[in-house]
């Protein structure tokens, strides 16, 4: 489902991010996890094609993303990636329903005349449904993730990426939204991508990747 | 779920900002609005009227003031011309109708229009159709059949609240002096020789709302017995009218009045008790109607070359008074309106660049969900629309406002009411550049959009 093979990309000066090699396949569960700063948010960005390569390979779900212009990227990620971030996840103007309905208005993977019915179903899911028409200053933080979980899978998408979902929120909360995360991608059958510091939520995964040594400093001449 | 609604959701987000930026567009578009509408109206009212009439003959002298005299009743005559004139005129070839013209007198600040009665029933042709229809109609009464008859404007019965049956007492000049004044200065109200209010005229929307109109013989008949046919110095004494200084007034009349006189006497050489003899001879102007307006220059051409007096064109008058003088001042007042408009693009630019540095992250998660780069562009291209459009709506209204306050200005004043919320093709040109001018302002920050570092701005806490 996701390979990167030799994959670089200059960071800065004397600053490069390398992986030799990395495969997730479809409907595996991964933490990509090491200290802040190790490089896990890059990989994940190359992975959604959020940033390309300067040299290797990235294939995802059979294409390969690097080779992609930036505008059939984008249509490629709406359509095929869901994401978790960790804070501020929800565009402030719009209701929790609008914002799950907006991640379908940039795909072409729902019709429009569902938008609304799946958006309801997903808050359902999550718990939600009280609050579609609630905005995201007037909900917890524990409600916007969930909220974004529910966006997250809005446009029944193949993979699923989550970067630090729970950093923001406080054991409990981060706990009950871990374990919302991984029921609906366990349902969903998609392809999981956990970025971590956690050891112990990494741990929670059947798979980990050590992302510690992707972030190479280029000896000075 | 559209970019328009996206866009407006986050206009709507930032009301204040969106509400400032729109306002500071609508100021330069009410003021364009204003001037436009203003231009435009007033030309037609103007323009209306002066195609009514195809040919004006009065006095040698200023053709601006014979025309704003005679035919809008807005100046004091330039002079008075011969009545064998005017009955050599009415005689004339090509001539479908001449009306003579003789003002003086005025009541309560209205100017008293000494005519025929047919001059009520003057038509008005319509060169596509090449109809004629009748400018005038009655709502009550009916027209003057003989002298001290009067009949009413619709603005002056509404604002004396003068009824048929009602007698009037017109005063020498343009301005309306106390009893105790007038016998000071001389005794030129005509309160012996009251006229007797036989009609009231329907709104025509012209200068004949805010004028009074009487059998020519009923001015000379008073003017016999005042002493001669008057100057009129009623622009310059309406200046004061407004004032409540009578003293002051008092002083500026019997200036008038003393040099009235004496213009009188220097011009004709003869007594005062000559002139009156002479008062029933002259009228201040002649309006003529001729068969066909394509015969203008050469019966102007004519009347020029036979007769001691000056005939204008007037269309051609109040054309050249809106091209040399008002033209100007439209360019100066539009320049402004523009300049406020240039400067509403650059708050535009301003307020829309902030929010999009504020909102950096909330377009990287826009991305990471699949938008192009080219639909934030939209987006934001969108908002400046949006802005642009609603402050062009709300300076339009604005605009209007101002134009209908205006207007009921122009109503009192000149007798002619102007439309207030109109679209005239300036005006929706002058909308295309502000829209275009607006959206120009929105690429900088919409650009600063498209180039984001969609990575690095969703790392941004």
């Amino acid at each position: 489902m996701i390979t990167l093979e030799q994959c670089q990309r200059r960071l800065g000066p004397g600053v490069v991010f390398h992986c030799e090699h990395f495969h997730a396949p479809a409907g595996a569960h991964v933490a990509l996890w090491g200290p802040s700063g190790c490089g896990k948010s890059t990989m994940l960005n190359l992975i959604s094609g959020l940033l390309t390569p300067d040299a290797g390979r990235v294939v995802v779900d059979g294409v390969e993303t690097h080779k992609l212009g930036d505008a059939a990227m984008d249509h490629f990620r709406g359509e095929r990636f869901g994401f978790v971030f960790q804070t501020f996840n929800l565009l402030a103007p719009f209701t929790a329903l609008q914002n799950i309905m907006l991640a379908m208005r940039f795909s072409d993977t729902v019709p429009s005349s569902e938008w609304r019915s799946r958006a309801r179903e997903l808050l359902e899911r999550v718990g939600l449904e009280h609050r579609r028409h609630s905005r995201p200053a007037t909900m917890s933080v524990g409600e916007q993730q969930r909220v974004a979980i529910a966006r997250a899978l809005a446009n029944r998408p193949k993979i699923v990426v989550a970067d630090e979902p729970t950093g923001s929120l406080d054991p409990k909360n981060a706990q009950a939204v871990m374990e919302l995360l991984l029921e609906v991608c366990d349902e969903a059958h998609v392809t999981f991508l956990l970025v971590t510091h956690e050891r112990g939520l990494a741990h929670r995964l059947p798979n980990q990747f050590d992302c510690s040594v992707l972030i190479r400093e280029e000896a000075r001449s | 779920m559209s970019l328009w609604r996206i866009a407006w959701t986050y206009l709507w987000h930032r009301k204040l900002t969106t509400v400032l930026t729109m306002l500071s567009v609508a100021l330069g578009v009410a003021l364009i609005t204003a001037v436009l509408t203003l231009r435009d109206e007033t030309r037609k009212r103007f323009e209306e009227e002066g195609q009514t009439f195809d040919i004006v003959v009065g006095a040698k002298g200023s053709a601006l003031q014979l025309v704003l005299c005679a035919v809008y009743f807005m100046d004091r005559p330039p002079g008075n011309i011969a009545l064998d004139v005017y009955e050599a005129i009415r005689e004339e070839e090509f001539v479908h109708a001449a009306f003579p013209i003789g003002i003086g007198d005025s009541f309560q600040g209205f100017p008293i229009v000494g005519t025929t009665s047919e001059y009520l029933e003057h038509t008005r042709l319509d060169v596509r159709t090449e109809e004629r229809a009748r400018v005038l109609a009655f709502a009550e009464g009916r027209n003057f059949e003989a002298p001290m008859e009067i009949v009413l404007g619709a603005h002056v019965a509404r604002t004396t609240g003068v009824i048929l049956g009602d007698q009037v007492v017109g005063t020498h000049g343009f301005i309306e002096l106390s009893e105790r004044v007038l016998e000071q200065v001389g005794g030129h109200s005509h309160a012996d020789t009251p006229y007797m209010v036989v009609g009231i005229l329907q709104p025509s929307n012209s200068p004949n709302d805010r004028a009074l109109f009487t059998d020519i013989h009923s001015v000379w008949e008073i003017h016999g017995e005042a002493g001669h046919f008057p100057e009129w110095h009623g622009a310059e004494e309406d200046d004061h009218a407004d004032h409540d200084h009578v003293d002051e007034c008092e002083h500026e009349y019997e200036y008038e009045l003393e040099r009235e006189h004496e213009h009188a006497h220097e011009q004709s050489g003869t007594s005062p008790q000559e002139q009156q003899t002479h008062a029933a001879d002259q009228v201040t102007a002649v309006l003529v109607q001729l068969d066909s307006p394509g015969d203008r220059f050469y019966f102007k051409d004519l009347v020029n070359r036979k007769y001691n007096a000056a005939a204008d064109i007037p269309i051609q008058v109040i054309e050249r008074l809106y091209d040399q003088l008002l033209s100007t001042a439209k360019t100066v007042l539009l320049a402004v309106g523009y300049l406020v408009v240039v400067v509403s693009a650059l708050s535009i630019l301003i307020g829309l660049y902030l929010s999009i540095l504020q909102r950096r992250r909330d377009l990287a998660i826009m991305r990471a969900l699949g938008a192009s780069a080219y639909e934030i562009f939209g987006a934001i291209l969108i908002e400046a629309f949006w802005v642009t459009l609603l402050g062009i709506g709300l300076g339009w209204l604005l605009g209007g406002a101002t134009t209908y306050g205006l207007s009921a200005f122009m109503s009192a004043r000149f007798g002619m009411t102007i439309g207030a919320f109109t679209l005239g093709r300036d005006a929706l040109n002058a909308y295309g550049v502000i829209l275009f001018v607006g959206m120009l302002a929105g690429v900088l920050p919409a650009w600063q959009a498209y180039r984001a570092d969609v990575a690095r701005d969703l790392a941004r806490a």
